[in-house]
């Protein structure tokens, strides 16, 4: 068995990996490489060092704000996803009818695509603000939160699901066992659900995290075209695109810089959220 | 430290359409070690949980330490529970599971301290007190889960099937721990199992459930020696009681149960409430223990011998459990005996005429219980 296993190895495992390095590891080592470059094409790239990662910083002025903007949506939508996605787990795992019509509802949102999404909700937003005689880019605020609004209508549903199968996987006689020692619905929310359902929000928490700090196509359809509310994907979109003229292997090289930075970024960030939150989970 | 009365309650579920508990009536005494026994579904459980308020009650009426409490929360019940699966908090350290009802209660810190060291002491735990539950084997689970009800000095303990996720072994130890606890507490207990030797072990007084209905409520000696019906007399005992169908005849002055050719004299006691039956079909039920190997020389009023082959002989150690068939009934019969038996032989067996107990075959009740 071992040696037959031993023998075919290649023969299973070639093929995926094939895939792997052709679709995933060689572009990303080719982006890597080019962000050391000036580049208008992949063929016609000029080696430049570090000087693309010194630009990110000292030329372009819109990497910090945009990774600021994004800090603060990422914190801002982990929360308000997090708590309203297990506020409505706790609503839908309690013995009331109609209980799967619910998450079905609270679920479709998910299954609605990011472009579509954004403009359903400039439409929905600009219809509102019209009414005060301005849109979503007459403040920055305003494409803020209608971001955050948008985040939260498509990705608590998804969250509920999560929570949901969590809050189902505690046992029925340790709720019994809390009722009976006499804790109160609060103080049995915050001793004996959360800390039983942390394995529920390591993962929602890094979904969420990551979605919001990679989010792009809602972005650019909801309010793209406004700078101060470009959340950095689109910033990194936007400095690839939207550049032309002489300087443009310049931006390439600046823009894949950003890409690069990003991914550590994202990386080291949910890197370090799974250990925190990971800790806390607990074996049943 | 608490009585416990059921007043004509009823339990059903499913918006009324499932009756579990059709009219259950039953007085605990306070300090009591009351068993509630029966087969899986017989509502042992659902009775336990009323007590503490896991259940809503239909109808009728519950009173604990003569309070009505039909509709007190759990918490205020002053009860403490250990459950089937012990229902340990598993991200608290064994510490944090005991202590976490008094913390609830706003108790001292010192306090808390006290009765949790207290607890751990008696059931040996004082060691794994900073140990999370998923690093402790089921019986030390078992002991937290005891200890954390303990802590509470509660006036009623509930313990459902506490025991049966436990080896046979630990299982008896933790019998006799248990019984010393009631000892040393001095509380009501109520204790649910499926298993007819920790009921007949540990309790005080055992309710015999079957479908919702307490069949027969006594003492484990009674139970055993004068079981109301048939369920009772096949449920306590193990191995369980056999039952052969007889014809009641008369023979000058006395009565004798006539089955497969062989002819049992009735003891005096029993005549006069089989009277009755004479010339019809009765169930004779006697233990495979009051039936013992014929070597000869006995008092045969008293006993009765018959012939029968041994289908399968078990050799559980001192005794060997011989299985036959006698008027399509299958039996066993637990014998003390130098002779080795093996499966195929033919054996005489000696039953003793004393033990027998004799059930009407409609009702399946005891004939004559004295």
């Amino acid at each position: 068995m071992h040696k037959s296993l031993k023998k075919y190895f290649p023969v299973f495992v070639m093929p995926v990996l094939a895939a792997f390095t052709v679709s995933f590891l060689a572009p990303f080592a080719m982006g890597v490489y080019l962000s050391f470059t000036r580049f208008k094409t992949v063929d016609s790239s000029e080696w430049v060092g570090f000087e693309n990662y010194i630009s990110i910083f000292t030329q372009d002025e819109t990497f910090l704000y945009s990774l600021w903007l994004t800090v603060r949506f990422t914190v801002v939508s982990i929360i308000t996803v997090n708590v309203l996605a297990f506020a409505v787990a706790l609503l839908l795992t309690r013995k009331l009818k109609g209980i799967n019509f619910f998450r079905t509802v609270f679920f479709m949102p998910n299954l609605i695509g990011g472009i579509v999404l954004g403009h359903i909700w400039s439409l929905i937003i600009n219809g509102i603000l019209g009414f005060y005689g301005v849109d979503i880019t007459y403040d920055p605020s305003y494409g803020f939160w209608g971001l955050v609004v948008q985040m939260n209508w498509q990705m608590i549903g998804y969250m509920m699901i999560i929570y949901i199968a969590g809050l189902q996987n505690i046992p029925e006689q340790i709720n019994e066992a809390a009722a009976i020692d006499g804790a109160s619905p609060v103080r049995k929310l915050f001793s004996i659900t959360l800390p039983m359902v942390m394995p529920s929000v390591t993962i929602c928490t890094f979904l969420t995290l990551t979605n919001s700090f990679k989010l792009f196509d809602q972005n650019l359809a909801l309010n793209g075209k406004n700078a101060e509310t470009s959340l950095l994907a689109l910033d990194i979109y936007k400095t690839f695109y939207d550049h032309t003229g002489l300087r443009l292997a310049e931006w390439h090289g600046i823009g894949q810089a950003k890409a690069v930075v990003f991914f550590l970024l994202v990386a080291v960030i949910a890197f370090v959220q799974l250990r925190v939150t990971g800790r806390k989970e607990v074996e049943h | 430290m608490a009585a416990i009365e059921f007043r004509n309650v009823i339990k059903r579920f499913d918006n009324g359409k499932v009756t579990v508990i059709p009219d259950l009536s039953l007085e605990i005494k306070d300090k009591e070690f009351i068993v509630l026994v029966g087969p899986s579904g017989c509502g042992k459980s659902t009775t336990l949980r009323m007590i503490a308020g896991l259940e809503d009650i239909t109808e009728g009426e519950l009173y604990i330490d003569n309070k009505r409490v039909n509709n007190v929360a759990p918490k205020d019940r002053d009860i403490a529970m250990v459950f089937q699966s012990y229902a340990l908090y598993p991200h608290m350290n064994v510490y944090k599971n005991m202590a976490f009802a008094l913390k609830l209660r706003k108790v001292p810190k010192k306090e808390i301290d006290k009765k949790v060291r207290w607890a751990a002491s008696i059931l040996d735990i004082e060691p794994y007190l900073d140990r999370k539950p998923r690093a402790l084997s089921g019986g030390q689970r078992q002991r937290v889960a005891l200890g954390r009800a303990m802590v509470r000095n509660p006036k009623v303990f509930l313990l459902d099937e506490p025991l049966s996720n436990l080896d046979a072994k630990l299982r008896t130890e933790m019998r006799s721990q248990i019984t010393m606890l009631h000892k040393r507490l001095q509380t009501t207990f109520v204790y649910v199992t499926h298993d007819q030797t920790e009921a007949m072990t540990m309790a005080d007084r055992i309710a015999v459930m079957d479908k919702g209905v307490i069949r027969q409520f006594d003492t484990p000696q009674k139970l055993y020696a004068e079981p109301a019906d048939m369920f009772v007399a096949g449920f306590i005992g193990s191995p369980r009681m056999n039952f052969i169908e007889c014809e009641i005849k008369r023979r000058n002055d006395y009565l004798t149960a006539e089955f497969a050719g062989n002819s049992l004299r009735i003891p005096s006691a029993k005549t006069k409430a089989l009277e009755a039956y004479e010339n019809r079909t009765v169930i004779l039920g006697i233990r495979p223990e009051d039936i013992s190997a014929y070597s000869g020389g006995m008092n045969m009023q008293e006993s009765c011998v018959i012939t029968a082959n041994a289908d399968i002989a078990e050799m559980t150690g001192g005794e060997v459990n011989v299985y036959f068939t006698l008027e399509n009934s299958r039996c066993i019969a637990r014998i003390r005996t130098e002779r080795k038996i093996t499966s195929g032989d033919k054996i005489k067996l000696l039953l003793d005429c004393n033990m027998a107990h004799f059930f009407d075959k409609e009702t399946t009740k005891a004939i004559g219980r004295i």
